[in-house]
């Protein structure tokens, strides 16, 4: 009897097994040799077997690196202000496309198209757009009078137009799932809400808003972690110029690897980045997991 | 009966096989028959001299049967790809085609095959190459390795590459605009800048002289290409940095005043935009490689042709042209270094570099520049031929260090500078401890002085 109970405990263990040692083998693994690598000494096209192991110094040196610490500062800035954005205009898009209103299925495929398309075109379609001599955006800045402006090369304007454009793409992700949250939340509160009398902002502020919370909270942070890892836009539109006012963290890990070609080095804000990631994750999971059981 | 039978079949069958064998070693008179049917796996550049050069493979391989495999990248991405590949035990590439700046690199971590072998091998050197003919300048920056301070020629260098797209500094104009307003070729950076202003005063929608500009590589490019004719350098005799100093802060102003009178934008140009605001018509003069020659004339991407002229890179205290571009060399870790060997010979003998010049491509041997006929065919050849009188192979330090100095921290400090961030003292001088420190690191101060 008690041989039985063991079998039916392990069952599940056993049937997880594969998955787990081929997520182990392809997700830890680089991990783990990640972050061997980072107390080492490794310059790239030079063979493993000459990496030098330096101890904590590659940690010492990303210290007092003022790139790295200005990478984390742009991915701050670039992350707060594209997500919040991102935010507030996917709420107000989604809460006006709510009731469903003639061609909505066209409306919906057109909001979805940003996200399909690489990110790589994306950098490369607003690189044109922001171009200081032939781009769209001086043009009509021109017809309204303005100056031209050199965006992607001005220090203090190119980080805007990078989190422009980050919202340009984004924005329909948030409102998409927004949209699906609010069609499927209970009707008898809303209902519930209008008899009583209350206007359409009560009801949104009161009643919907708090019932959608849970599904904002995983909007937010998944859009956080892939807007900390983002580096195709910035990588086109401007390689982390002017000087490295939009290097983001990944960009900066990208550069200390194949410019400087310091692996060791490049390892450790890699581990960093990663660590950092991995607690928005777990914040994720905390936040998520209440989302789940009410279903 | 039975054996002596097999013997004589057996013998018979020898006779054969020698016979054949003969046959066929003399059918090996051609030096590329050992080789017809190998494929061999290339690493080219998206440049304007590599599509011309491309567009004679059919030729090479109908006449050889080697096959070629183009692998091409966009030219400041060939170094992580090429890094990665050659570091193998057994690479992809049989033949790489690198930016002479990253050869001192490549070789001291032994990434690239030495030529010697190739050329004392009779099978395999061409008697006809004429390796005298190369552009001495081309041939000096994108191949040899190890002499003087390294990266330049000495008793202690060895070829690692030849020139293949290599090109020099040339200054070309619109010579409509110039005309029109009574303008001469300038002959120093003075009267260049002068005619830069003159043009924004008198040109409403055009600009001085284009520029790169682009934080990292492509400023820091931008500003070499001024540093040794105002007689600057990066580093002194003693490998101390010396982009600080006078000279080398002059060179930077002079970009500074280039980047205000130049086309809106020059702080994000790469060489594609740079290029595409001379032959779009947006700036009057170009101060870059030579490989603008060819594009001026291609009615797809120039609205200039006809309405350029060609002179001598200006001087501030001297005459100092960049040398620069392409080599071609054989990585150490290819497989089939032998048909790449044979590859890379026919594609820079005299007649293909006739052949490519015809299809848009730079020469790299004297014998096409200073080909007659030719000439009337490209007038810019006796202008290149007069800027190569100038042409410095010391123009920046291609150590091994130089690609992370070049691009991580000149690449930023004069970005900063250009777009107005810091003041061209200050910008250079903040660098000074972290490069000295990079030089330290790897040994250059260990010798004393």
């Amino acid at each position: 009897m008690a041989k039985e109970k063991i079998v039916k405990a392990l069952t599940p263990y056993f049937f997880i097994a594969p998955a787990v040692m081929v997520l182990g083998f392809t997700c830890l693994y680089p991990v783990v040799k990640g972050f061997e690598l980072s107390f080492y000494e490794w310059n790239l096209g030079t063979p493993m077997a000459s990496r030098k192991f330096v101890g904590w110094e590659n940690f010492a040196w990303a210290w007092h690196d003022p790139a790295i610490f200005n990478s984390i500062q742009v991915t701050l800035i670039f992350t707060t202000f594209a997500v919040t954005a991102e935010l507030l205009l996917g709420l107000a898009l989604a809460f006006l496309l709510e009731k469903g209103m003639k061609g909505i299925a066209i409306f919906r495929t057109v909001f979805i198209i940003p996200i399909m398309i690489a990110p790589v075109v994306v950098g490369l379609i607003w690189r044109y757009l922001f171009d200081a001599n032939y781009g769209l955006i001086n043009y009509f800045v021109q017809l309204l009078g303005f100056q031209p402006k050199i965006w992607l090369g001005t220090p203090g304007l190119a980080l805007p137009a990078i989190i422009v454009t980050d919202i340009w793409q984004w924005t329909p992700f948030m409102f998409i799932l927004f949209l699906a949250g609010l069609q499927s939340l209970p009707r008898d509160p809303v209902e519930a809400a209008e008899i009583d009398g209350a206007t359409n902002w009560q009801v949104i502020r009161l009643v919907k808003l708090p019932l959608l919370a849970p599904v904002i909270w995983v909007a937010i942070i998944l859009r956080v972690i892939d807007a900390f890892r983002s580096l195709e836009t910035m990588f086109i539109m401007t390689f982390g110029g002017p000087v490295r006012e939009t290097e983001v963290l990944s960009l900066n890990i990208y550069k200390t690897a194949f410019l400087s070609q310091r692996l060791g080095l490049a390892s450790v804000t890699a581990v960093f980045l990663l660590a950092f990631i991995l607690l928005l994750s777990v914040a994720f999971l905390l936040i998520a997991r209440p989302a789940l059981a009410k279903k | 009966m039975k054996v002596r039978f097999l013997n004589q079949t057996v013998i018979t069958l020898l006779i054969i096989f020698l016979c054949l064998g003969i046959t066929q070693g003399s059918a090996q008179a051609s030096p590329y028959a050992k080789y017809a049917g190998t494929t061999i796996v290339v690493n080219f550049p998206a440049h304007a001299f590599y599509d011309a050069a491309t567009k004679l493979i059919p030729e090479f391989t109908k006449e050889t049967g080697i096959k070629v495999e183009v692998d091409k990248v966009e030219y400041m991405r060939m170094r992580d790809k090429q890094s990665l590949e050659m570091a193998k035990p057994k690479g992809d590439y049989d033949l790489v085609s690198y930016v002479c700046m990253w050869k001192t690199e490549y070789v001291s971590k032994g990434l690239l095959t030495p030529l010697a072998p190739f050329f004392t091998n009779p099978a395999l050197a061409d008697p006809n190459y004429d390796p005298q003919d190369f552009v001495p300048a081309y041939l000096a920056i994108s191949g040899l390795v190890g002499g003087k301070k390294g990266y330049m020629p000495g008793p202690t260098a060895a070829l690692y590459a030849v020139p293949f797209g290599s090109e020099t500094s040339i200054f070309a104009y619109r010579k409509d605009i110039f005309d029109k307003h009574g303008l001469k070729p300038p002959k120093t950076y003075d009267e260049m800048l002068k005619i830069a202003r003159t043009i924004r005063q008198k040109e409403p929608n055009m600009y001085g002289l284009t520029s790169r500009g682009e934080a990292g590589h492509q400023v820091s490019a931008a500003w070499l290409f001024h540093l040794t004719p105002f007689g600057g350098e990066v580093f002194d005799d003693n490998w101390e940095p010396a982009f600080h100093k006078e000279p080398s802060l002059n060179a930077l102003k002079a970009l500074l005043e280039i980047v205000k009178t130049g086309p809106p934008g020059i702080s994000t140009f790469g060489v594609g935009s740079m290029i595409d605001a001379f032959l779009l018509g947006n700036a009057v003069m170009y101060l870059d490689a030579t490989s603008i020659c060819s594009m001026v004339r291609n009615p797809s991407i120039s609205k200039v042709q006809g309405k350029v002229a060609y002179a001598l890179h200006p001087k501030a205290v001297k005459h100092s042209m960049e040398t620069g571009g392409f080599g071609i060399g054989i990585p150490a870790n290819s497989t089939k270094k032998e048909a790449a060997f044979l590859f890379m010979q026919w594609m820079t003998s005299k007649q293909a570099d006739i052949k490519i010049a015809k299809l848009g491509g730079m020469p790299n041997r004297m014998s096409t520049l200073r080909n007659p006929e030719l000439q009337k065919e490209f007038p810019e050849f006796p202008a290149i031929l007069e800027n190569l009188k100038y042409a410095n192979p010391d123009w920046r330090p291609i150590i091994p260090e130089w690609p992370e100095i070049s691009m991580q921290y000149l690449g930023t400090a004069i970005h900063e500078v250009i777009t107005g961030k810091k003041t061209p003292e200050k910008g250079m001088n903040d660098i000074r401890e972290p490069v000295r420190k990079i030089m330290e690191k790897a040994g250059y101060y260990s010798w004393g002085k």
